[in-house]
């Protein structure tokens, strides 16, 4: 195999949904009205709670099921009737489904054989695709043999060796313990932008997500929620499942006061606070949820900034300090970082607490 | 994008166009209907219908007979004391062996002497018993000097089948026994709870499931048998099978036969049923894939496990006592009359014989392997395939395994006898037999196998761009290896130990060394009837220790561990 990148290709699902009659429940629908288009080399996940549909989508898209409704598209191409093998895409499984009474090397060369290459033409990619995934050496042990990770390797050999033109990744590092699962979260992000085949890819780790996805799509209860990149999730989530999802966070009910074009005042706790943007279509006088990340809190002595708050606890994690704090019968969780260069604030001691303009995020009931 | 449009798509639609696999399946059902559906409604047919018209009152007749009525209930008071009698034979050896803390070579021993009955031919033990306890007897005249006593009737049957059936209990019991944590029974012991009561309320209730089930095989086992009550249940003691084949062969009345059989049928149905409907699903039994943590074990105190071990020591010597006496008879020129050595017997069953022994071979290693592709086919198009009338399938396909073998001898015999489907006489009618009768085992063994293969594996090869039947041979067939190696051991072990169905197939150009067993039986010579069933189990022995090895072979590639084809 070649590591040059070839053409990736777009992978579009419209208006795709999957139900089906459930004897006791009536009929489930486990994914409706997805629409979502995966653009060229990059590397998008599914992200959601158990049971809210992203490895159905995934395995929809793999065409290991089928949808009920809407049409998939790998490139210019209808795949919506085709079945998995006719797809040409490369697929990891949670569990590896590395075949036990194979060798490594038939297990990362069965694609190749499948497809009648000739011999030599499979030696020389199942050996560089081995050494591309550091199991040089490898060849001729037998899966029982290998640990987890190196299993999770060779399943990743075997989905890459034959140039699939999509790569599918159903949480494939969630039988690894923490350590290798970082170590392969990274090494699997490289591998990705280095072969740059476009990638749909499962987890219900949010850390995980964030830290190998180009975008993210978050998923809940069949439908996608919002797609957007790490940081806009994190900064800008489009609703209260998005923001309780992704990261801890204070929510707040607040009311519009003034809403021009690049602020708006918002009262909330009490305070008038300003907004940097206000969600489209909402004026003043309506509600809205107020969101605030509890890192983007201050908690200070000073006086003159802020409001009046009092320590209700107080937990030290090391690189971090975790304080809930009340604000008259509201609790606000703020997050100080950096040990030792702020005051550290007894429990029960009154303490101000500043939200700055620009931590505010403002969303929809 | 060339087409957007939201089309509704059906879920079976990649699944449902392979012509291939509607074809198997539209031969299996001809299969199933030919050699299962048909014979019963045979039997049925020649039982109940009178002309053109349907009458119950042959059936009334057979049940108002008195000789038959108490027939029918010696054969069910048989089976429960069979059922019980083995059930706490196999549930012994299986506690000692699971909880007795035996050495590897202990449970070798005990294992090769529960392993004997398995393999060996009808008539084994009632042979040995008949040597030992019978007029002439080892113990009975020989040692303790007692003239002319009468061994046949009641107890010298059920304890010839406990002893027959018991291993099967083990087998049964063992693996349950052996999956259950031993800290779970720690734990209640720990709570305070006495010993007998740790036993009482956990390891009993645990392996009630299993307990139940092997109760049900053995009662089975015992209604089914023809072989055993032929020899020793004598004239006083008449039960179904055997008084539905003496109807047949004695008075060459069919009908009557069949009448009989059918009265046999109704007991078997509800063990069929009970196993099926109300046992499954009753197991507490998980597969953790852990194995058993090796902690200390309190459930025993060292005299009693030296008494449980010195039980089935005892068990497993008498066992072994009457093997060595058949082997000795073999070997002598008459039993009980002439101790000289010889190898006259050998000389006859390897001249006169071997018609019989060249036949059962030849049909054994022909239903063999058919048998065991039947076996495979079957489990994996129920395990993994959707389509309709799949239960119905495994059910039909389960049929004739259930039946005692003299019903389905019968039906076959009905069925088989006249066109369109003469097969009467040929060696296709056997093989057939065997196949539909024996094949179940394997069905359940690719079946259980393929629940523990994930489906992934499968939904792998698939995504690698392989077809679908590219996938079942290079991933699932030799996956399922295993479950086809044992339909295979099984297949054989029955072709060449089965009489009950197949005894009424034989015919002047195909005949079987169990027949021939039998009818040296009858004519008294003991000799070459013991020299056949030893000859037979080395051959299933031999054949066994192959497979066995074969069986290894494949775990070994898996990383897995090796189990008897026996088991389960």
């Amino acid at each position: 195999m070649t590591v040059a990148a070839m053409q990736p290709v777009p992978i579009t699902l419209t208006g795709i949904g999957k139900s089906f009659e459930h004897g006791v429940k009536g009929r489930i629908h486990a994914v409706r009205d997805v629409n979502l288009t995966v653009v060229p080399g990059e590397l998008l996940t599914l992200l959601g709670p158990s049971g809210c549909g992203k490895t159905t989508t995934l395995r929809m898209i793999a065409g290991f099921e089928q949808p009920t409704v809407g049409d998939i598209h790998i490139g210019d191409k209808n795949v919506t009737s085709l079945r998995a093998n006719e797809r040409n895409i490369g697929f990891v499984f949670q569990n590896y489904a590395i075949f036990p009474h194979l060798s490594v090397f038939e297990n990362v060369g069965y694609g190749l054989r499948v497809q009648q290459k000739p011999e030599e033409e499979v030696k020389r990619a199942v050996a560089e695709v081995l050494e591309l995934v550091g199991l040089a050496g490898y060849a001729q042990q037998h899966p029982h043999q290998l640990s987890g990770g190196e299993q999770q390797r060779v399943a990743l050999a075997r989905a890459i060796v034959f140039r699939p033109r999509i790569l599918l990744f159903d949480e494939p590092l969630s039988n690894l313990d923490a350590k290798l699962r970082v170590q392969m979260r990274s090494e699997i992000q490289q591998l990705q932008k280095r072969l740059g085949i476009t990638t749909v890819y499962v987890t219900h780790d949010q850390e995980e997500a964030m830290a190998i996805s180009d975008r993210i799509a978050v998923m809940n209860s069949g439908s996608i929620v919002q797609i957007a990149s790490a940081e806009d999730l994190y900064d800008r989530p489009t609703n209260e499942f998005v923001a309780r999802f992704i990261g801890r966070t204070n929510l707040f009910d607040g009311k519009l006061r003034t809403v021009s074009a690049d602020a708006a005042v918002v009262e909330v706790l009490g305070q008038s606070i300003v907004a940097p943007s206000v969600p489209d279509g909402l004026n003043a006088g309506d509600a809205v949820r107020v969101m605030i990340r509890p890192e983007r809190i201050l908690l200070t002595n000073d006086e003159a900034v802020g409001m009046n708050a009092k320590v209700s606890s107080r937990t030290f994690l090391g690189e971090k300090t975790e304080y809930h704090v009340a604000v008259g019968d509201q609790v606000i969780q703020a997050t100080l970082y950096g040990h030792g260069r702020h005051a550290a604030f007894a429990v029960g001691a009154p303490v101000r607490a500043v939200l700055p303009v620009d931590g505010i995020h403002l969303m929809r009931l | 994008m060339s087409s957007t449009s939201l089309s509704p798509h059906s879920p079976a639609s990649a699944a449902h166009r392979d012509p291939f696999f509607a074809s198997i399946i539209l031969l299996l059902w001809v299969l199933l209907a030919l050699f299962v559906l048909y014979p019963l409604a045979c039997l049925f047919g020649r039982a109940f219908v009178d002309g053109a018209a349907i009458s119950l009152q042959p059936l009334l007749d057979v049940v108002n007979n008195p000789h038959h009525r108490r027939a029918f209930g010696n054969s069910l008071i048989l089976a429960l004391a069979v059922g019980i009698g083995g059930t706490l034979l196999g549930f012994l050896f299986a506690f000692t062996a699971v909880r007795g803390g035996l050495s590897r070579r202990v449970i070798g021993f005990i294992d090769t002497a529960t392993l004997l009955p398995l393999i060996s031919p009808p008539f084994t033990i009632s042979v040995a018993i008949l040597f030992s306890f019978g007029a002439r007897g080892l113990i009975t005249y020989d040692l303790l000097g007692i003239k002319g006593y009468a061994i046949y009737g009641f107890l010298s049957t059920a304890a010839a089948e406990m002893i027959t059936y018991f291993p099967i209990a083990y087998l049964t019991l063992r693996p349950i026994l052996a999956s259950i944590d031993p800290n779970i029974e720690n734990a209640a012991f720990s709570m305070g709870a006495s010993r007998a009561r740790v036993f009482r309320t956990m390891t009993l209730p645990l392996s009630m499931p299993g307990i139940a089930n092997a109760f049900l095989l053995l009662f089975a086992c015992s209604l089914a048998d023809f072989a055993t009550p032929l020899i020793l249940a004598g004239n006083d003691f008449p039960v179904l099978p055997t008084e539905a084949f003496l109807q047949i062969t004695g008075q060459f009345d069919l009908r009557g036969g069949a009448l009989l059989s059918i009265l046999l049928l109704v007991p078997a149905a509800i063990v069929f049923f009970l196993q099926r409907y109300w046992l499954a699903g009753r197991s507490f039994v998980t597969v953790t894939g852990k194995a058993g943590s090796r902690s200390s074990v309190e459930i025993l105190t060292p005299p009693m496990r030296f008494a449980l071990f010195a039980l089935c020591g005892a068990v497993s010597i008498v066992v072994l006592y009457f093997y060595a006496l058949l082997l000795f008879s073999s070997l002598v020129v008459a039993f009980g009359a002439n101790h000289t050595f010889t190898f006259k017997h050998y000389q006859v069953i390897f001249t006169e014989g071997l018609p019989a022994i060249r036949d059962t071979l030849i049909i054994a290693a022909i239903g063999m392997p058919l048998g065991g592709i039947y076996g495979v086919v079957v489990g994996y198009l129920v395990a993994r395939k959707q389509f309709w009338g799949r239960q119905s399938l495994e059910l039909v396909s389960m049929i004739n395994y259930a039946l005692p073998g003299t019903i389905v001898g019968i039906a076959y015999l009905l069925a088989f006898n006249d066109k369109p489907m003469e097969l009467t006489g040929t060696a296709a009618i056997i093989i057939a037999c065997y196949i539909f009768r024996y094949s179940p085992t394997g069905i359940r063994a690719t079946i259980a196998l393929l629940h523990q293969v994930d489906k992934s594996l499968e939904e792998a090869s698939e995504s690698l761009g392989a077809k679908s039947s590219t996938t079942f041979r290079r991933i699932t067939l030799p996956l399922i290896m295993p479950a086809f190696f044992t339909g295979l051991g099984v297949v054989f072990i029955r072709s060449m130990t089965a009489i009950s169905a197949t005894i009424f197939l034989i015919s002047i150009n195909w005949t079987l060394v169990t027949v021939r067993i039998l009818e040296n039986m009858t004519e008294l010579s003991l000799g070459p009837a013991a020299a056949f069933s030893v000859l037979v189990v080395a051959i299933v022995y031999v054949v066994l220790f192959l497979i066995g090895r074969m069986l290894a072979r494949f775990r070994a590639l898996e990383g897995g561990r090796v189990e008897s084809i026996l088991g389960g």
